[in-house]
């Protein structure tokens, strides 16, 4: 097993606590890696290219496609693959919040998907919006989820065929949710406010440029509307990208066990919380803690940066 | 009701575009959410052709990418003798469907118009064309390829008063 020290030697060189970055992943670093490979806590969760190949038009399944570009899934997309636009297909159109339990019900019966259909999501940018989807999806309560690794990129990359011909599903009968599961798996700014006064973990998986609050905007995004910069007190800063490599798959169990139970000292006992701006980037943290790590208490918090940065006396922390 | 003062609530007719813009606009306006889609993603897919041909000169090049924007784009202006304007743009790998589809539309919509016309084209037109639903803080960039082409006008005229005795 890679030691602590070294891995945050090779990775963290010159870094102040609490910023824990991973350089550009390079191809001439060679980690230790164990004889016996420790497994993801959820193996079943992460499924291939090749396997989605096989598998993308059986009934029993439903792939879905969830993109920030939201033209990309009309240019072309996997044989049998619907498209859930996290804007449109997730949010509420006038509060600041997710659809209802009826509207997802509503939802998923247009495309098929019945509460046992298992839904595999991906999407580009590293399967940002296929992880925030999957996330909507848990808070209403469907269990049987998977990701894509290494999302649209690694599948076009591959050379994988690609089809503009939408298939129309015959709508199912599924069950409005009881309710959503916005206490276990979701934070809100007060829930982000407490869990700061009282020490317990805090994640920001921003860039470190934001984390620092050098920068109110996302490096190569447009400005989201925030009035001020820094983090919220007491959070460490985990970028999202040290989870994945160059091509988009998620790091191996022992590399991610590093980043996230070593040199960021997260316990399994503990109640943790990830952010960002605006719940997408710590969607994918919240899946990698969840379900590649087995935290067994991890919330997202959707209103994030966009919402913290904004509102009248919440406390900031900048960084020197 | 006075005409001379416009009701700022309604929006302004495609008329006061530039012609081949305004055609642009009345065509997405009468289309279906799905129609408007596909025609986007033809305008995106005919993006490349917007691209700068070798051998041909300009009077304006502006290539770079702003730390906002995912990736490099280069705007390329050429002003005839009646002054009227033809634009080619450069779009890097990673620049979203949306912005090469308005690029496209750009290109084609103000080839021909005066540097003036360009300068003064409002905004407001994007979501006449894309629709509501698309535009989005996120896709702000949609917005991105105008403003560069502004620049470009301004960067022009700059050019040459500074240059005028």
């Amino acid at each position: 097993m890679a030691s602590g020290k070294y891995f945050f030697l090779e990775f963290f060189p010159g870094k102040e606590e609490n910023v824990f970055q991973l350089s550009p992943p390079n191809p001439s670093v060679t980690l230790p890696v164990p004889m016996n490979q420790p497994a993801y806590a959820n193996p079943d969760v992460l499924v291939s290219t090749a396997w989605v190949a096989d598998h993308s038009t059986d009934p029993a399944i439903r792939v879905i496609e969830s993109n920030e570009d939201v033209l990309l899934y009309d240019t072309g997309h996997i044989a049998g693959a619907v498209h859930i636009d996290w804007h449109t297909d997730l949010n509420d159109p006038l509060v600041r919040d997710y659809i209802s339990p009826e509207a997802f019900a509503r939802l998923c019966s247009r495309w098929g998907i019945t509460p046992d259909t298992t839904c595999v999501f991906y999407g580009d940018k590293a399967n940002w919006w296929a992880c925030y989807a999957l996330w909507v999806f848990r808070l209403f309560g469907h269990t049987n989820v998977r990701i894509m690794n290494g999302g649209r990129d690694k599948w076009t990359a591959e050379g994988r065929p690609l089809t503009r011909e939408k298939l129309a599903y015959p709508a199912s009968d599924y069950p409005v949710p009881a309710r959503r599961l916005d206490d276990d798996i979701r934070a809100f700014a007060d829930e982000a406010l407490a869990q700061s006064r009282s020490g317990k973990p805090l994640i920001d998986v921003r860039s470190p440029g934001e984390y620092r609050g050098e920068i109110t905007h996302m490096p190569e995004y447009p400005q989201e509307g925030v009035l001020r910069g820094g983090h919220i007190p007491g959070a460490k800063s985990v970028p999202w990208k040290t989870a994945v490599n160059e091509d988009g798959t998620f790091r191996t169990p022992a590399e991610l066990a590093q980043i996230y139970s070593v040199n960021c000292g997260l316990r399994k006992e503990q109640d943790i919380i990830a952010y960002c701006r605006i719940g997408e980037r710590s969607s994918h943290t919240w899946f990698v803690l969840t379900y590649l790590l087995g935290y067994p208490s991890v919330r997202n918090y959707d209103g994030s940066w966009t919402e913290w940065g904004n509102r009248v006396r919440m406390p900031i922390e900048r960084s020197a | 009701m006075n005409k001379a003062c416009p009701d700022p609530a309604e929006p302004p007719a495609a008329s006061q575009y530039p012609p081949k813009l305004a055609a642009i606009v009345s065509l997405f306006e009468g289309l279906p959410d799905d129609e408007k889609r596909e025609t986007l993603i033809s305008y995106a897919d005919q993006a490349a052709r917007c691209a700068p041909v070798e051998g041909e000169t300009y009077d304006l090049e502006d290539v770079r990418k702003d730390e906002e924007c995912t990736d490099t784009v280069g705007i390329f202006l050429k002003v005839a003798p009646d002054r009227s304007v033809h634009f080619r743009v450069s779009l890097g790998p990673q620049v979203q469907i949306l912005t090469r589809a308005m690029t496209s539309i750009l290109c084609k919509g103000l080839d021909s118009s005066s540097i003036e016309a360009v300068l003064d084209l409002p905004a407001d037109f994007v979501p006449r064309i894309v629709g509501g639903q698309l535009v989005r803080v996120r896709s702000q960039t949609v917005y991105y390829v105008l403003t560069r082409m502004k620049s470009a006008c301004r960067a022009y005229l700059n050019r040459e008063r500074a240059a005028a005795p």
